[in-house]
C-alpha cells in the first residue's frame, strides 16, 4: 500500500515538477511548492499556529494521517497554552515533535516568526478572528494551508480569504478547511447521489446545530484583573469578534454541508436570534435562519446552545423525488438509499487528502468554498443581530463590517467589542 | 385513534347534555336554540362578551353583515371597557344596538348574566385565556358563537373547547372563529387549487411574520398603579401575560398557522422550536418572548418553517409559502401566487373577509345549516401552542402528547383580584422551564 502510493506520488511529482516549473516559473517555485522534491525528502514539515485544542488535535490527526510528518514550529498568543500543546503532542506522537526551542513564538506576531522557520505547510488554528490575517500571510510565504473553520468572523476578512484563496491557486498551494464533513465517506456518497438526481430536483433543506451550551468545551476566563485584550483573547469563544458567535464557529459544519449539496451560496437572508439563557461574552445562544437560494429555494437554519433541550445536529435536504438525510447517510423517496460502508475519521481523512495533494503537487483549494460557508453564517448573524433581512452580494461587496480592534496590543478595547446586539436598534454595517 | 377522542368526548357531551338539561331545563333549551325560528322573527339577538376593541370591532362587522342583527347584551371585567364599548357602537350602529342598563354587566360573573339574557348568539372576545370556560358556558345556554381566536392558551382549554364543540353540533348550534383568513377569497381559491394538486405533494413550507414590538399598545395602562393587584394589573395588560394571551405566538400568528394547517389539510406531528425576549424586557411586557422559531413536522415527514417576532425595526415580512413537487405557492394578504407547472395568480376579490365570516354564520343560524369551525380553530390554536411550548422548554414534541397527555393548564387559583403565584409571571428559560 505504501510503496504503492510512493510510486504513484513519484510519478506525479515528476509530471507535475515539469507542469509546475512551466506555470510558475522556477523561482517561486524553488522557494515553494516543490522544495521538497528538489531537496530530495519526503518529509512534509509543519507549523501550528493556534495552539489551542483543535489546534493540537489536527496536528495529531495530520500525523496520523501520513507517513513523514513533522512538526517543527508553534506559535501562539499564549506560552501556556503553547507548552500545553506541546506536551500533549509529545504524548500523543512523540516521533513526529521536532519543534526546537527557538522555533516556539509567542505573542501577536508568533505567526509571522513560525512562517519564516523552514516549512511546507502550517496549520491555521488560532481563533477565527485571526484566520484572514493568518491565512493571507501564509500564502504570501508560500505555505500549503490547513485552516480551521470557520474562516473569518466579518465581511471585510471572508474578502481577504477568498483574494488569498485565488492566490494561493495562482501558487499551485494546497488549502483545505476543517469542515471534515467534505472528506466522509458517507456525506460524499450521500452527496454524489444528490448531484445525480436522486432526490429530483432540490427545493428545501434543513440544518441545524441545537446542542448544549460549550461550557465544558469552551474556556471562560473572569475579567479578575486581566486587560480587556487578554481576557477576550482567552475567552475567545464568548465574544463576536474573536469567535463570530457560535453559529459561525460551530454551525458553519452544517451549512457548509447545505452549500455543498445544493452547489451554491444563498442570495439572502433573514434571521433571529437572542440569548435566552447565556451570561458570558457577548454572543447569543439560538439563532434562527432563513437562507434563500437560487431559483426560490429556502432553507431553514437552526442552532442552539443551551443545556437541556432537544438536541439535533443535522442536514438535511428535499428534491421534488425524495429526501436525503445527509448527516445518517439516508435517502427516502423513490430511489431509497442508505449508506453502509466505511467512514473512516472525518479529520484525519482531511488531512490525509491535504498531504497526498502536496506530495503529488496536484494542489486542492477549499479556500473559497469554506470562505463562502463562513460567509453564510456571517450574514445569518448579522441578520439575527440587527433583524434586517440582507443579500449576499450587499454583505459581501457593500458591508463594511470589520470587527478588528484598533490594535493588537494587552490594553482596554472599545466596549463595542463587548456589547450584545439587539435587533432592531444595532445597525447593518 | 382520532375515533377514539370523539367518542370520549361525545360521552362527555352526553353527560354534559344531561347535567345542562337538569340545571337549565328543557324548555329553556328549545327556547333559545330554536327561538327565532318558532317565533317567526329573523331578528338575530346578540350579546357580547369582552368588550375591548376586537369585541367592539367584531360586534361592527357582525352587525353590518345581514340585516335585523341586534345587539342587546353586553359584559365585560370592568366598566370603564362596557361604557366605551357602549358609546361606540351606539354612534357608529345606532338602532341597531338595543342594550340597556339592564343588560350590561360587568365583573366576574359577566358572562353569565350575559347568557341569561334573551340572546341567540354570542361574541366571545375576552382575553384568550378565558375563551374555554365562556365557550362551553355559552354552548350549555344554548347560544351560537362567534368567537375570536384564539380559544385558548394550553392543552386542557383546547380539549374543552373541542369538546364544547361536539356539545354544539349535537345541540345544531354555529360556532364561528375569527380567523377571517379562512374567507379571504384567493385564500380560498388559492388553498383549494393547492389541494386540487396544483404544485403537487406538498414537500415544504415557511411561514413568516415579522412585525413590530405593540410597545404602544395599551399606553395607559403601561405604569403599574399602586391600587392595582397582580390580577388587575395583567389583566390590563393582557397581552404581553401568556397565561391570559398565549404569547404573540398564539394570539397573533395563530392566524398565519392556521393557514399552514389548511394548506396541509390538518394539524403537524411535531415540532422543535425556540425564542426569547431580547427587546421586550421589562415588566410592563409582562412574560412573553418577541421571537421565535418553530420547525413544525406534518405527515409524511414534511418540515415546515416558522419564523416569528414582535421587535421594532425589523425587516417587516407576512407571508405563507408552500413547496411542492410541482410548484410553489406563494401566499400573502394580497394575493396567492402559483409557480411551476401550473403558473396562476390569485387576487383578493376586495370584499372584507370578517363581514363575510359574519354573514356566513347569520345565513347559517337562520337557514339552519351546520357551520362548526371549533375542532379546526381549537387545533389551529394548538399548533401555536406547542410551538410556544416546545421553545419556552427547548424541548420537541408531538401532537399526540400535546392533545392527549399534556396536564398544562394555566389557571389562577382563583379569580378575584388578587396576588398571583410567581408561575404566572415568570419568563420560561429553555432548558429549565418543564414540559408538562
Amino acid at each position: 500500500m505504501k510503496a504503492k502510493a510512493n510510486r504513484k506520488k513519484q510519478m506525479l511529482t515528476r509530471r507535475d515538477f515539469i507542469k509546475t516549473s512551466a506555470a510558475v516559473g522556477a523561482v517561486a517555485m524553488a522557494s515553494g511548492t516543490s522544495r521538497i522534491f528538489a531537496a530530495g525528502s519526503d518529509k512534509i514539515r509543519i507549523g501550528l499556529i493556534g495552539c489551542g485544542g483543535q489546534g493540537t488535535r489536527d496536528v495529531v490527526s495530520c500525523v496520523k494521517s501520513s507517513p513523514g510528518v513533522e512538526i517543527v514550529a508553534m506559535g501562539d498568543l499564549f506560552e501556556n497554552r503553547l507548552q500545553q500543546s506541546l506536551d500533549k503532542l509529545r504524548k500523543e506522537v512523540p516521533a513526529a515533535v521536532k519543534v526546537a526551542p527557538e522555533k516556539r513564538f509567542v505573542g501577536f506576531d508568533a505567526h509571522k516568526r513560525v512562517l519564516q522557520t523552514d516549512l511546507h505547510m502550517v496549520l491555521l488554528t488560532a481563533p477565527p478572528h485571526w484566520r484572514a490575517e493568518h491565512f493571507g500571510a501564509a500564502v504570501e510565504a508560500g505555505k500549503h494551508v490547513f485552516m480551521e473553520k470557520p474562516a473569518g468572523v466579518d465581511p471585510k476578512g471572508i474578502r481577504s480569504v477568498i483574494r488569498a484563496a485565488e492566490l494561493a491557486q495562482q501558487k499551485r498551494l494546497s488549502v483545505v478547511a476543517g469542515t471534515q464533513r467534505r472528506h466522509s465517506k458517507k456525506y460524499q456518497e450521500t452527496i454524489r447521489r444528490i448531484h445525480d438526481g436522486q432526490i429530483g430536483k432540490i427545493v428545501a433543506a434543513q440544518g441545524y446545530w441545537n446542542g448544549g451550551d460549550m461550557l465544558g468545551y469552551w474556556k471562560w476566563y473572569d475579567k479578575d484583573g486581566l486587560s480587556d485584550m487578554e481576557w477576550q483573547c482567552r475567552s475567545w469563544p464568548w465574544f463576536t469578534w474573536t469567535s463570530g458567535d457560535h453559529i459561525v464557529e460551530q454551525h458553519v459544519h452544517n451549512l457548509d454541508v447545505i452549500n455543498w449539496a445544493l452547489q451554491a451560496h444563498p442570495e439572502q437572508c433573514i434571521g433571529m436570534g437572542g440569548r435566552a439563557v447565556r451570561n458570558l461574552g457577548n454572543i447569543y445562544d439560538h439563532f434562527a435562519v432563513e437562507y434563500e437560494y437560487p431559483e426560490g429555494v429556502r432553507v431553514s437554519s437552526m442552532c442552539r446552545q443551551i443545556n437541556g433541550c432537544t438536541d439535533r445536529v443535522a442536514e438535511r435536504v428535499v428534491g421534488t423525488k425524495g429526501a436525503a438525510d445527509v448527516d445518517q447517510g439516508v435517502i427516502n423517496g423513490e430511489r431509497p438509499f442508505k449508506y453502509d460502508g466505511p467512514d473512516p475519521d472525518h479529520y484525519v481523512r482531511e488531512m490525509a487528502d491535504l498531504v497526498q495533494s502536496i506530495r503529488d503537487g496536484s494542489p486542492i483549494n477549499e479556500g473559497k468554498q469554506v470562505a463562502e460557508s463562513t460567509m453564510n453564517a456571517i450574514m445569518g448573524r448579522m441578520s439575527a443581530y440587527t433583524g434586517r433581512a440582507l443579500k449576499w452580494d450587499w454583505a459581501m461587496k457593500a458591508s463594511k463590517l470589520d470587527l478588528t480592534p484598533p490594535k493588537y496590543e494587552w490594553g482596554d478595547l472599545p466596549m463595542e467589542l463587548e456589547q450584545i446586539a439587539v435587533p432592531g436598534k444595532t445597525q447593518l454595517v | 385513534m382520532k375515533k377514539k377522542v370523539i367518542q370520549k368526548t361525545r360521552g362527555l357531551s352526553r353527560r354534559d347534555f344531561m347535567r345542562t338539561s337538569a340545571a337549565v331545563g328543557a324548555g329553556v333549551l328549545a327556547l333559545r336554540t330554536s327561538r327565532i325560528y318558532a317565533a317567526g322573527s329573523d331578528t338575530v339577538r346578540v350579546g357580547l362578551i369582552g368588550c375591548g376593541g376586537r369585541g367592539t370591532h367584531d360586534t361592527t362587522k357582525c352587525l353590518s353583515s345581514a340585516e335585523n342583527v341586534e345587539l342587546v347584551a353586553m359584559g365585560d371585567l370592568f366598566k370603564e371597557r362596557v361604557d366605551r364599548c357602549r358609546r361606540t357602537l351606539q354612534r357608529n350602529l345606532r338602532e341597531k344596538i338595543k342594550v340597556t342598563e339592564d343588560t350590561c354587566f360587568v365583573g366576574w360573573d359577566a358572562y353569565k348574566q350575559v347568557l341569561a339574557c334573551d340572546v341567540d348568539m354570542v361574541i366571545l372576545t375576552e382575553p384568550p385565556h378565558f375563551r374555554p370556560g365562556h365557550l362551553k358556558a355559552a354552548i350549555e345556554a344554548g347560544k351560537h358563537v362567534f368567537m375570536e381566536k384564539p380559544v385558548a392558551v394550553d392543552p386542557v382549554g383546547v380539549r374543552s373547547v373541542i369538546a364544547s364543540s361536539e356539545l354544539a353540533d349535537e345541540k345544531k348550534l354555529t360556532i364561528l372563529a375569527g380567523t377571517q383568513m379562512r374567507r379571504i377569497s384567493h385564500l380560498v381559491e388559492g388553498i383549494k387549487s393547492i389541494h386540487d394538486g396544483a404544485i403537487g405533494e406538498l414537500v415544504g413550507g415557511q411561514c413568516v411574520r415579522l412585525g413590530d414590538g405593540m410597545l404602544g399598545w395599551g399606553a395607559n395602562t403601561r405604569q403599574r398603579q399602586p391600587e392595582w393587584s397582580d390580577m388587575e394589573w395583567h389583566l390590563r395588560r393582557w397581552l404581553f401575560l401568556t397565561w391570559l394571551s398565549g404569547d404573540f405566538i398564539v394570539e397573533m400568528h395563530v392566524h398565519n398557522l392556521d393557514v399552514m394547517n389548511w394548506a396541509f389539510d390538518g394539524p403537524p406531528v411535531q415540532c422543535v422550536g425556540m425564542g426569547g425576549r431580547e427587546v421586550r424586557t421589562g415588566p410592563e411586557y409582562g412574560n412573553v418572548y418577541d421571537h421565535f422559531a418553530v420547525e413544525y413536522e406534518y405527515p409524511n415527514g414534511v418540515r415546515v418553517e416558522y419564523m416569528g417576532a414582535q421587535i421594532d425595526g425589523l425587516s417587516g415580512r407576512n407571508d405563507q409559502r408552500l413547496v411542492g413537487t410541482k410548484g410553489r405557492a406563494y401566499t400573502d394578504f394580497a394575493g396567492v401566487v402559483i409557480e411551476g407547472q401550473n403558473e396562476f395568480e390569485y387576487a383578493w376579490d376586495r370584499v372584507d373577509p370578517c363581514i363575510k365570516q359574519h354573514a356566513d354564520q347569520i345565513a347559517a343560524i337562520r337557514e339552519g345549516k351546520r357551520l362548526n369551525e371549533g375542532r379546526r380553530i381549537a387545533e389551529s390554536t394548538l399548533t401555536s401552542i406547542m410551538g410556544r411550548m416546545s421553545a419556552y422548554t427547548g424541548r420537541a414534541l408531538k401532537w399526540d402528547w400535546a392533545m392527549k397527555a399534556s396536564k398544562l393548564d394555566l389557571s389562577p387559583p382563583k379569580y378575584e383580584f388578587s396576588e398571583l403565584p410567581m408561575r404566572m409571571k415568570e419568563v420560561a428559560i429553555p432548558g429549565k422551564t418543564q414540559l408538562i
